[in-house]
């Protein structure tokens, strides 16, 4: 059997695919690639589909050795690879040497990096999807965060049809990034104070960040709303808990929730947010529903141009 | 009734009605659910029932926003306040429960803080079915009602790190059974041997939003022999 073991399982390190879609009627998170295009760039490379995987991992920090040659390639984002004496910097489809260790080292910047491989990840695909929801313990390698020392089963036929892959759009060094969000809702019943600290309020992103949601900083906002009855969450919501620190949900979060939100934060933008360090301001933007509509289009054309 | 249609989120649709939770209009909700499966097919990515909501997610570009809130709007207008009908998927779950203090820590205290006896408070949980309003919090969780107000108790101030799998719990007039070992902040009075999720059925959740439960109190024996026959299993 094709495998690839690793050495140094690196931080937050889990199998993701594009998410398990239609489930969170039953309380099932989508989980899936906490940076979507990176996984998507990944797959382009290797002509791989949805449900293709790629090991997601934090801080740029692995390594790993394969059953035999074969290649691959780091998305998402950048890192230094180092195969034997050579180190080359990510974003190109790269040759690993059967038994040769192949390492991977942070470049400063963004948080979350893809490691596809030839061939694919074969883990086993449960309710339809190869992602991993740790706290439900589903997908991935027994559900869990991978550990150093896990060996993980390759798939064949599938091999790289280009040499290097598309700029991360996501990762860049931004002094304020916009989170423009729709708003739901329960922002009409917000305090005016409230309504007036989320228009253009300035946050920061706090270490306070996994795959289930990233928690800001920033004045706090009392909404002066009560805790409601439970309904879905949504990708992006802006939850209001009672200290007044808007936490975005993201692709891990619990389905349901009672906490006051504001509204969500486009997709798009997400994406971003995700990459972004500790430390990064972040901007709260409204904007209406046909906005963030036209966003969304524009931006999964211009990645559909990029991946073509 | 009055509701109200509006974005959740960008790329879905949320449908709020302000009466308070009952079963008419869950399967109301239910209905209007199905009724957009056929509707929107592949646009629709997955949709959730609330007490009083129903929230549609839909692909990205696959959404007609205007369409599809008019869509929701005409539906919610043909609902009717009371005595809707359950859908043809709608169930009636009956699940064994050990109630007995050696796997429910927080029994005998309801029932001293209630004046009750330990019999009493069984009788009062296990003697009526109980509806199921909405799921979350973990796979196969569902929040069940209405508890008795003789037994309506807070939660934990402080929740437990680790709950067992199977412990039926009361918090306000809701009960529930918690279907792994996860945190918890219910107050817990029962265990039910039966699995309230797995992955490899279909569904995969024992109970869905508008089914109706029942408790069934069981023996030490019995319930040692339900737990030894699905470990067999």
């Amino acid at each position: 059997m094709r495998t690839l073991t690793l050495i140094r399982s690196g931080i937050a390190s889990t199998i993701q695919d594009s998410g398990r879609a239609g489930h969170q009627r039953n309380g099932i998170p989508p989980s899936g690639a906490m940076d979507n295009y990176a996984l998507r760039a990944g797959q382009y490379c290797f002509g791989h589909g949805d449900n293709e995987a790629a090991l997601e991992f934090a801080y740029g920090d692995l390594a790993f050795v394969t059953s035999h040659n074969c290649r691959f390639i780091v998305t998402g984002a950048p890192t230094v690879v180092t195969i034997g004496n050579t180190e080359r910097d990510s974003g190109k489809i790269e040759e690993a040497v059967e038994n040769q260790v192949v390492t991977v080292k942070p470049r400063g910047q963004g948080i979350y990096s893809y490691l596809h491989v030839e061939g694919g990840f074969d883990t086993p695909l449960q309710l339809g999807s190869r992602s991993t929801s740790p706290r439900e313990r589903i997908g991935g390698v027994e559900g869990r965060y991978l550990r150093d020392g896990d060996t993980l089963p390759l798939g064949s036929g599938t091999r790289p049809h280009v040499t290097q892959c598309p700029t991360p759009i996501t990762v860049q060094d931004r002094d304020l990034l916009s989170l423009r969000f729709v708003p739901g809702f329960q922002f009409d019943a917000f305090s005016p104070a409230a309504k007036q600290a989320l228009d253009n309020g300035t946050f920061s992103v706090t270490p306070r960040a996994n795959r289930m949601g990233i928690a800001l900083e920033g004045d706090p906002v009392n909404t002066g709303v009560q805790s409601l009855l439970s309904e879905a969450t949504c990708y992006g919501a802006v939850q209001i808990p009672p200290d007044g620190k808007p936490i975005i949900l993201l692709n891990d979060r619990q389905t349901v929730g009672g906490y006051p939100k504001a509204g969500a934060v486009i997709e798009a933008d997400c994406q971003r947010l995700v990459q972004s360090r500790p430390g990064q301001r972040v901007q709260l933007v409204p904007i209406t529903p046909q906005e963030a509509d036209r966003i969304t289009w524009l931006e999964h054309h211009y990645i559909e141009t990029k991946l073509s | 009734m009055e509701f109200a249609v509006g974005p959740a989120g960008s790329l879905g649709l949320r449908l709020v009605f302000s009466e308070t939770p009952s079963p008419s209009l869950t399967y109301g909700l239910l209905s209007i659910q199905t009724q957009a499966q056929r509707q929107f097919a592949g646009a629709l990515v997955d949709s959730v029932v609330g007490y009083t909501t129903l929230t549609l997610f839909f692909q990205p570009l696959a959404l007609d926003r205007e369409r599809a809130q008019h869509w929701l709007e005409e539906r919610a207008t043909s609902l009717r306040v009371t005595a809707n009908e359950p859908e043809a998927s709608c169930k009636t779950v009956t699940l064994p429960v050990l109630y007995h203090s050696s796997v429910a820590p927080d029994l005998e205290w309801l029932a001293e803080e209630k004046n009750l006896s330990v019999d009493d408070v069984i009788e009062r949980h296990s003697g009526c079915a109980y509806f199921a309003y909405a799921t979350g919090f973990a796979p196969g969780f569902c929040y069940l009602g209405t508890v008795d107000a003789q037994l309506t108790t807070p939660r934990l101030t402080t929740p437990r790190a680790s709950v067992e799998a199977g412990s039926v719990a009361i918090a306000d007039r809701q009960t529930a059974v918690y279907p792994c070992v996860s945190p918890g902040g219910w107050r817990l009075i029962g265990a039910c041997p039966t699995p309230l999720f797995d992955l490899a059925s279909n569904p995969t959740a024992r109970i869905a939003v508008g089914d109706s439960v029942k408790f069934e109190p069981v023996t030490m024996a019995d319930y040692r022999a339900l737990k030894a026959k699905l470990n067999k299993a």
